[in-house]
């Protein structure tokens, strides 16, 4: 599980450095607009401000924090001047200073404040402190009014990194998300699944594909996954069942559904582990 | 000071009847003759529509109880759905509605009625039953948020347009927003200039879709579905008008007659492959039976216009990673916006690199332009619709559209687009009979002038064909089921003796066990099953479905 969210890191990173290489339209346009203005009036905290959030969504966060530092000694002292501050020094990977502010910023303003207490959490993940991080994004889960399943997900990966044998804490936060947001909720089912078959509890993770099969409508994918997953449990027989199944459901298919290159390919997977399976 | 508000909003709708010049009647009365002590200063609008409900939403000066009075005719409304809290943000959701049922109704609180239409222009339709094959229009608008004049022709030219033209005149199913939908920062005042109060006739009897674009989310916070835009709009995170749950407004999916339409948030939400919203998407696409599937996002894959696709992250992000995904499960049109211009594709399919890798003469599979008429303009009156055969059921059409409120020019020459124009308008799509047991899906691109400057068809055959009947041959030809029947009868060869005969139900659960050749189903739930036939010669597994 560690690997897994080494993993999810490793990509967040990747995405953001290569992000640098790709241009965002016509934020360079208002970079430079931005510029012409404080050329005008170079006394204007609200301007570096402004350029600042610019430069941030430009992935430029050096530009972006100098700006914010120059709107700050120049007198802004608008709490959200202090978040933004702790948000691009936390985008930049400098977690001890975003740490820092972050601090500041919930020591001022109270720490009641979701999104800035969410930031804490997130920070103090990077910096390895995973007791103080759930500690603070407990709170976000339970405050925020409008959770979203990305929010239970990360939560679940702070829960593991702090103990990668607490499946059945991150199982728990999984059910708790899911009776908030919708007992259906699509990603949350999905990562059920996957910390069923982490965790070795293999009659639980079938019957959560079973859960899906039973749930959708076209279950022609479903039932492979499931065969997929029988066949690495070394329960052939099972396999080739949900396999007969999956080829049943296609073949009731619609003509243009059967037709189309996702239920192709599925088809050549069917076959070929029908065949690995004999 | 409420006077005041009152007298304003008076003269909006004044401005508003002025410009709908081909609606001069349809004009919503804001009960003057009793004076109300509470102003609408919002809405009503019409939000999440299903077959059997809709939810209305309004705001007023005061904090009130919340009441909506509906019934199908329009003197007597009879039903009642009454909200008794006090607020300014009323939302009422109807529900045990009649499919593809007009209803009117008008708003209020407990002691009076405080928006109506005399003239019978506030009502909802309610969708038509998933699968229902049917005329269908959306009107299409993209990045309209500016406020400004430009903004008001478009809206007029296409009011104009669905007021005069032939067939279901005045009918509009859905409106479909593609971001940027309020400029500069979508804050809740740019939202009541540039949407509420441009498009507040519509509102009321046409029910608002949208995704999120970059200027709707400076306001809007994704991360916490919070800020007007998340306000403003009630989506279904919970697949209660079809689709899949995605647990989010953010991205969401739902139905409408045979349409699957999704929307996806290309600005605030990852758009990596195998993160949360492109799981959600990949199973949702696999899960829907409809004949058409359109999907939007503010973000165009495709655009050489104020925003460039080779360039710029978001766009290229939703290129690679969705488009593969989307294409290899059938998706017919495309519609994003960002780029303040029409631009608008061939018939093309995996076409995912750079403009300049595009290929007109590429058409083998995983080529770049589907079937005969692919490259060509798609104009039933020119080189013939784009084809869509359930046979091969490949190609979709692309089209940026992010001109309703003004245009921004570009290079405008991405080599995958048929037209590319730096010219005001919005599209509508309309999904009608072929007359041949298919559909068309006509798309048209209308001026702000009302002039139609771009129109294509994609024709898509076998859209009225029954369930597939043809039950699967057996494989081994030992099992024998014949529909309808109580009893499965297995054969198997002279010298093979049956041993055993094992029956699971779509779960792969043992529901039965036999030592015989003719078994009797007839108590069993209908469904598919799987049998195991053991004889000394072997297992055999195969498929039956009990109806
Ligand atoms: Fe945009």
């Amino acid at each position: 599980m560690q690997n897994g969210i080494k993993k999810t890191l490793f990509i967040v990173t990747f995405s953001l450095l290569s992000a640098q290489v790709f241009g965002h339209g016509d934020l360079t346009k208002r970079i430079n607009e931005k510029t012409r203005e404080i050329s005008e009036s170079p006394k204007d905290f609200r301007l570096y401000y402004e350029r600042g959030l610019l430069y941030q969504q430009h992935i430029e966060y050096t530009k972006a924090h100098e700006d914010y530092l120059k709107s700050k000694s120049l007198g802004n002292t608008d709490k959200a001047l202090q978040y933004r501050i702790a948000e691009v020094n936390y985008l930049a990977g400098d977690y001890n200073a975003a740490l820092k502010s972050i601090t500041a910023y919930l020591e001022v303003n109270g720490s009641s404040d979701v999104k800035a207490k969410k930031l804490e959490a997130q920070i103090l993940f990077e910096l390895g402190a995973y007791k103080k991080s759930l500690y603070a994004y407990r709170y976000v889960i339970d405050t925020m009014k409008d959770l979203r399943p990305e929010d239970i997900l990360e939560y679940c990966d702070i829960i593991l990194a702090e103990n990668d044998k607490n499946q059945e804490v991150a199982l728990e936060a999984i059910e708790s998300g899911l009776k908030l947001l919708g007992p259906n909720t699509l990603s949350l089912q999905l990562r059920k699944l996957d910390y069923l078959k982490n965790s070795g509890q293999i009659e639980k993770a079938l019957e959560q594909y079973n859960y899906f099969i039973l749930e959708y409508d076209r279950r022609e994918f479903w039932y492979y996954k499931k065969a997929m997953y029988l066949a690495e449990m070394k329960r052939p027989k099972e396999a080739i069942i949900s396999l007969k199944l999956a080829t049943a459901t296609i073949d009731r298919l619609d003509m243009k559904f059967k037709n189309m290159n996702a239920i192709l390919k599925l088809k050549e997977q069917i076959k070929s582990l029908e065949a690995q399976l004999k | 000071m409420i006077k005041k508000i009152t007298l304003i909003l008076i003269m909006l709708f004044t401005v508003n009847s002025f410009s709908q010049t081909a609606t001069v009647d349809t004009q919503v009365v804001t009960s003057e003759k009793n004076s109300p002590s509470i102003v609408v200063e919002r809405g009503p609008y019409l939000q999440t529509g299903t077959p059997t409900s809709v939810i209305v939403k309004w705001r007023t000066d005061i904090a009130t109880e919340s009441v909506v009075n509906y019934g199908r005719v329009l003197g007597a409304l009879t039903k009642k759905e009454t909200n008794r809290a006090l607020t300014t943000e009323h939302e009422v959701a109807l529900s045990g509605l009649t499919p593809n049922t007009k209803y009117y109704f008008n708003i209020g609180n407990l002691t009076e009625v405080l928006s109506e239409s005399v003239s019978g222009d506030m009502y909802v339709i309610t969708a038509p039953n998933p699968g229902t094959d049917q005329f269908v229009r959306a009107w299409i608008i993209g990045d309209p948020g500016t406020a400004n004049a430009f903004q008001r022709q478009v809206r007029d030219a296409y009011y104009n347009y669905v007021d005069t033209t032939a067939t279901n005149t005045g009918k509009t199913d859905m409106m479909l927003f593609l971001g940027d939908n309020a400029y500069s920062t979508g804050t809740d005042e740019e939202y009541q200039s540039a949407f509420f109060d441009i498009y507040d006739e519509m509102f009321k009897k046409s029910v608002a879709w949208s995704c999120l674009g970059n200027h709707d989310a400076y306001s809007a916070d994704s991360a916490t579905q919070s800020g007007p835009y998340y306000d403003i709009f009630t989506f279904p995170k919970e697949a209660e008008a079809g689709g899949t749950p995605s647990g989010t407004e953010a991205y969401f999916s739902f139905d409408y007659a045979n349409i699957h339409v999704i929307s996806l948030d290309s600005h605030h939400t990852s758009r990596a492959i195998g993160d949360p919203m492109y799981n959600w998407a990949l199973s949702d696409i696999q899960n829907t039976k409809q004949d058409w599937i359109v999907v939007l996002f503010h973000h165009p894959a495709y655009s050489k216009g104020s925003h460039d696709s080779d360039i710029e992250d978001r766009l290229i992000e939703m290129r690679e990673n969705f488009m593969p995904m989307l294409e290899a499960n059938g998706v017919d049109l495309v519609l994003n916006g960002h780029s303040h211009s029409y631009e608008r594709s061939y018939f093309i399919n995996g076409h995912h690199g750079l403009a300049n890798t595009f290929s007109l003469e590429e058409i083998t599979k995983g080529g770049n332009t589907v079937g005969a008429n692919g490259k060509g303009d798609g104009k039933e009156d020119g080189d013939g619709a784009y084809q869509k055969a359930d046979t091969d059921p490949e190609g979709a059409v692309y089209i940026t559209t992010g001109s309703a409120g003004h245009v921004s020019g570009g290079e405008l020459n991405h080599q995958a687009m048929y037209i590319s124009l730096n010219k005001l308008g919005s599209c509508v799509m309309e999904i009608e009979d072929d007359g041949k047991g298919g559909q068309n899906m006509v798309i048209k691109f209308i001026r702000e002038t009302g002039e139609i400057d771009d129109y294509f068809t994609i024709n898509k055959t076998g859209v009225t064909s029954i369930a597939n009947t043809n039950e699967p041959k057996s494989e081994s030809g030992k099992v024998h089921y014949v529909a309808g029947s109580d009893l499965l009868t297995i054969t198997v060869d002279r010298n093979e003796r049956l041993k055993k005969v094992k029956i699971y139900n779509n779960i792969g659960k043992l529901v039965k066990k036999s030592r015989k050749k003719t078994i009797n189903v007839g108590k069993m739930p209908k469904g598919m099953y799987a049998i195991e036939i053991t004889t000394k010669n072997g297992t055999y597994i195969e498929s039956v479905t009990i109806e």
